[in-house]
């Protein structure tokens, strides 16, 4: 992993014209190629703002994105798609065509990528994410998490070099999460770069190298998770809570703070 | 992108129009539908248009009117073009000059623009009352003259529709953008209309299942959150509007020497630039269009 900003983001102050509501001031944040970022704050803290812009379907009011050194300003979105993968909270957004399979054709094909390529990422990504059984059928005919896994897998195929994803593990039961959790890590494998929109503390704890917390349209805190989560203040003034664990070992003031119940054996036993 | 939408709902303002409640001003626009069928005659409805652009300058909603009226114009065009070499009038037909294998006709002028401005004259109210009155105050004073519970709901419930749909509609555009769609014609249309309407049908499952849950169509006095007044002044409106459509249709369908369709006749330089102006017009629109499709 080589230590090159993929992400630029220079003093980004974003206001929406409808009703001149400033959503981002004077945002500054450089990610690195290979790096699980996760991204946290209350709902209407900035965080889809500032998420939007990366993939130019918002254009800072003031300051610049650079993708790859390259300015967001002039390119659409379309363009933008194949460095930037979003994918959407929800997936019904997302999903049109008839089939599972053509779904995860669609974006590719938009790329121009060539037929043989097409087949054999979508046969990896049936692969992947376990959808085999469903490939032939309507993606608003499997249930919502799948669903959810299907809009993933869709982007998943594009092989953008940043991936957003936006809540990726809301609305979804155990099996799901757990596909998530092995997504994100299988990505971080192949060198991408994840940004991860979420309020499951407990999936940024394990996958999340590192904290994005953002208030009031400022970023107020950039560190790693275990870091981030011993800092009380933070904390506090934007009502997130660290996973039980965590607090746990914050609240024992002793030892150091775990992420997870492995690491507080570990912890108790030594 | 934003723009792509027409806002046919409410446009926010305080204009002597927007205060008044939207009875009369339904009145009004069922009065303009009835004598916008009952007359052809050119200069009268070109009155009731003019009437209507005056209406929509004290609304003061020129962008909004004329974003819907820059829809309509298309249609518009070809209805020039199409009634003028074949009018949807009785026979016979009076010539007025030949255009290569067409004739135009001059009742297909004749139709032609009345069936323009009928429209014209339709749209231009229906919009100011659209554009000036909330949808819960429709609602609500719809409830005070009595119409059924249910109907009024109905009526309501789709006129709040059409801006969830059109925002559901730019949100799904983008996701696509983001998967790298591109185009903005027919190659566009799939991928964005089958999650809005999708996402409508669930939505209208989903909001059946909370009206039963919340004791819809229950018996027993209603009464409204939102209070609208009906003073003095929508009377007056309301008695403005019922006299002017009432006197106009008496008089139009009394006084036989207004219907203009034998006796008005155009000059055949009038004839061609009409024709031809529509035409080039509507041409231009294509490739304005086509243009549009193929660089997006």
């Amino acid at each position: 992993m080589s230590a090159k900003p993929i992400v630029q983001v220079e003093n980004v102050t974003h206001v929406y014209s409808r009703g001149n509501v400033t959503a981002l001031d004077d945002v500054s944040v450089t990610i690195n190629r290979g790096e699980i970022v996760g991204l946290i704050g209350q709902n209407g803290s900035g965080k889809t703002t500032l998420v939007k812009h990366l993939n130019s379907l918002l254009k800072p009011t003031k300051g610049r994105v650079l993708i790859d050194g390259e300015d967001t300003e002039k390119q659409s979105v379309q363009a933008m798609s194949a460095k930037v993968g979003y994918v959407y909270q929800n997936p019904n957004h997302q999903l049109f065509a008839r089939t599972v399979q053509d779904e995860l054709e669609f974006g590719p094909r938009n790329l121009k990528v060539d037929e043989a390529e097409i087949e054999a990422r979508r046969e990896e990504a049936i692969e992947f994410f376990g959808l085999e059984e469903m490939r032939d059928l309507h993606p608003y005919r499997i249930g919502f998490p799948l669903r959810k896994l299907v809009g993933m897998a869709s982007i998943f195929t594009m092989r953008p070099d940043i991936f957003i994803l936006d809540e990726p593990t809301t609305g979804q039961d155990n099996i799901t999460t757990q596909r998530v959790y092995k997504l994100i890590h299988r990505l971080r494998e192949n060198g991408h770069t994840v940004i991860c929109v979420a309020h499951d503390m407990i999936l940024l704890a394990e996958v999340v190298d590192r904290l994005l917390v953002m208030r009031d349209a400022h970023l107020i805190a950039d560190d790693t998770p275990r870091k981030v989560f011993a800092m009380r203040e933070v904390m506090e003034s934007t009502h997130l809570a660290p996973p039980q664990i965590t607090q746990l070992s914050l609240n024992l003031k002793k030892g150091k703070v775990v992420l997870s119940v492995d690491e507080m054996l570990k912890e108790l036993k030594s | 992108m934003q723009g792509i939408a027409v806002p046919i709902s409410v446009v926010p303002g305080n204009s002597p129009i927007h205060r008044i409640n939207p009875i009369p001003k339904m009145v009004w626009v069922l009065g303009i539908l009835v004598i916008s069928f009952i007359t052809r005659n050119p200069v009268i409805l070109g009155g009731v248009f003019l009437l209507g652009l005056l209406f929509v300058t004290i609304a003061q909603i020129w962008p909004s009117y004329l974003r819907v009226v820059m829809v309509l114009f298309p249609i518009s065009l070809t209805l020039i073009l199409l009634q003028s070499i074949a009018p949807a009038f009785p026979q016979p037909w009076t010539p007025i000059v030949a255009v290569g294998p067409f004739t135009i006709w001059q009742e297909g002028i004749y139709s032609g623009l009345s069936l323009l401005l009928r429209i014209m004259c339709m749209t231009t109210f229906a919009m100011v009352m659209i554009m000036t009155s909330h949808p819960s105050d429709i609602f609500a004073s719809m409830q005070k003259v009595g119409l059924p519970y249910t109907m009024n709901f109905i009526l309501t419930m789709t006129l709040q529709l059409i801006p969830i749909l059109q925002s559901e509609f730019n949100t799904v555009l983008k996701a696509q953008k983001s998967r790298g769609l591109k185009g903005t014609g027919f190659a566009a249309i799939l991928p964005s209309m089958v999650p809005v309407f999708v996402g409508a049908i669930e939505r209208v499952q989903q909001l059946s299942i909370s009206l039963e849950s919340r004791a819809f169509g229950s018996s027993g006095q209603k009464t409204s959150y939102r209070q609208v007044q009906f003073g003095f002044k929508d009377a007056l409106v309301l008695a403005a509007g019922a006299l002017f459509s009432g006197a106009m249709t008496y008089w139009l369908l009394v006084d036989k020497t207004l219907d203009w369709s034998r006796t008005l006749t155009f000059s055949p330089a009038f004839a061609l630039i009409l024709f031809f102006g529509a035409g080039i017009g509507f041409l231009l629109f294509i490739a304005f269009a086509l243009r549009l499709v193929l660089t997006a």
